[in-house]
């Protein structure tokens, strides 16, 4: 082979191949957005809202974890590009407690002491498509009687005493989802519909 | 130039404090207990968890080994370990002591980049490590960073396999591409808008990684780069990730240009053995007075040297080229002809 050519083929696999990782970078921007971000990861409680200016402010330090009772933060070892070394709960596998001790060691304040009903993790939200008592299966109310906020955050519906409803007062701490029994988990944290960004 | 019978008229020359040589055992002390509290913290942190969880009975036998070996350690110093033993968290990139925070500067500049503003309350935390530096130079670097310890470990090892006879690295670089670095870090903290700087910094990586082997169930991926920095240093060059890569080696240097408490020669006592330039870790010249910002004043070079001819001094630059030591060859021959001379 010429060394013309082999360049030729070079250059048109590098083009061809350039392309391709174009359509894929470029798909994702015109996907429509979701009208609520499903969150598998939670920033751990008090984290500044923006989460650029979270990742800016965050130095990686793990004290959160180092100080958290139930190890239910945990970090991007191995994954996260630009965020690794940063903290995420993931509230299915274990939940926030709301001990605030993370907000009290963060040295860089990425974690802000606020009152606990100030916190914003997110909203749970309800499949209720799937829920036991949604769906007439049975009697359950583990999310109800785990809630660490109580009737202002998670309650029974008014006209159906065993159909949990999450009200305006959940933090999105996740212990629900960690609670919860049914084998697809119909209950997860969601943004805030005034966090998202468009 | 002055007889040498005429210098021993004047002054007896300068005598170190006899302490300051085995300020080295010392160093290496501070070395080991840092790396040790970096290792203890995160299991005393998984011990707290499972006390908070009060789930001893559900431990598997390992996890309960772990628990009761802690509780054994633990014990003499706290009632209610969940809550005592938080008085002690962190890792050299940022720690808490009773409360009171104490971060890296590199963590401070580097947050300053990625976020494009000054958040005092943190900034605030890193006061102290630079205040300590601009009197003391880049001392964490010799007598703090968990990097330092297994890097000193690693020369070592190195030096068996240069003496089982296998070739190892000893190239030399230009000091100066450490600024670039920490420049570039800084830049590419900048424009991701996260303090990337401290990914490439190893204090910072092996306090996180211990933690996360320990408590997080798996290395993350600062190990890989840990060991290619060990492998550049046996390969490559001795020390080299300090001495040339290192950002916040680079910022420490920076800020302990004019440090105050500096190494000298003693050049009446020194006989120009350049055992001093040899066991320099930092390839600086102690031998011809030169020091500069990078001397770590770790006192490897004091410790050694067999003529006490090395000793502490306060003030803000090096001292002048002293010329060839006085109880050395090439002194002797200069002045012998001299003498001869004057006879």
């Amino acid at each position: 082979m010429k060394r013309r050519t082999f360049l030729k083929r070079l250059i048109t696999g590098a083009v061809l191949l350039g392309s391709a990782a174009l359509l894929y970078g470029v798909t994702p921007l015109l996907a429509p957005r979701q009208a609520t971000a499903k969150r598998n990861y939670l920033r751990p409680p008090g984290a500044l809202e923006d989460d650029d200016a979270f990742t800016a402010a965050c130095i990686g330090c793990g004290l959160c974890g180092e100080v958290c009772p139930p190890r239910c933060i945990k970090f991007h070892t191995r994954d996260g590009g630009a965020k690794v070394n940063l903290p995420y709960i993931d509230a299915a596998e274990k939940a926030c407690i709301l001990c605030d001790k993370c907000m009290e060691v963060c040295p860089t304040e990425s974690l802000t002491v606020m009152p606990r009903d100030k916190i914003d993790m997110g909203l749970a939200e309800i499949d209720q498509t799937a829920c036991y008592p949604w769906v007439d299966r049975g009697v359950c109310g583990a999310c109800v009687s785990i809630c660490p906020l109580g009737k202002q955050a998670i309650g029974y519906k008014m006209w159906n005493q065993y159909r949990p409803e999450v009200r305006d007062g959940c933090v999105g701490c996740g212990l629900c989802v960690e609670v919860c029994p049914h084998p697809s988990v119909p209950i997860w944290v969601v943004s805030r519909p005034n966090d998202i960004k468009v | 130039m002055v007889s040498p019978t005429a210098d021993e008229g004047a002054a007896k020359p300068a005598k170190p404090f006899f302490l300051w040589r085995h300020l080295n055992k010392l160093r290496w002390l501070t070395l080991t207990i840092v790396f040790a509290l970096l290792v203890l913290l995160p299991f005393l942190h998984v011990y707290q968890t499972y006390t908070a969880a009060h789930a001893y009975d559900l431990l598997s036998p390992g996890e309960k080994q772990l628990y009761d070996v802690m509780e054994a350690i633990a014990a003499p110093f706290v009632s209610d370990p969940a809550e005592d033993l938080d008085a002690i968290k962190g890792n050299t990139w940022s720690g808490s002591f009773w409360g009171f925070k104490i971060s890296d500067p590199l963590a401070a500049l580097g947050q300053v980049a990625a976020s494009l503003s000054f958040y005092w309350p943190f900034l605030l935390t890193a006061l102290i490590p630079v205040v300590a530096t601009i009197i003391f130079g880049r001392f964490f670097c010799g007598w703090i960073c968990p990097a330092t310890f297994i890097y000193e470990l690693n020369s070592n090892f190195a030096s068996w396999l240069r003496w089982a006879g296998i070739r190892v690295g000893n190239r030399r670089f230009d000091k100066r591409i450490k600024y670039g670095v920490l420049a570039l870090g800084l830049i590419l903290s900048a424009v991701s808008g996260s303090v990337l700087a401290g990914v490439v910094y190893p204090p910072a990586i092996i306090g996180r990684e211990i933690y996360y082997t320990v408590a997080q169930g798996g290395l993350g991926v600062g190990t890989i780069f840990f060991l290619g920095t060990l492998l550049f240093d046996i390969l490559i060059s001795r020390r080299g990730f300090c001495r040339y890569l290192c950002p916040g080696g680079a910022l420490y240097s920076l800020l302990g240009r004019y440090r105050l408490v500096r190494i000298r020669r003693i050049v009446e006592t020194c006989n120009d053995c350049a055992k001093c330039n040899v066991v320099c870790e930092f390839d600086l010249d102690p031998l011809r007075d030169g020091f500069g910002q990078e001397c770590n004043n770790c006192t490897a070079c004091i410790a050694i040297c067999p003529t006490d001819a090395l000793t502490f001094t306060i003030r803000p630059t090096d001292y002048p080229k002293q010329g060839p030591g006085h109880l050395g060859q090439l002194y002797r021959k200069e002045h012998q002809a001299a003498g001869d001379r004057n006879a």
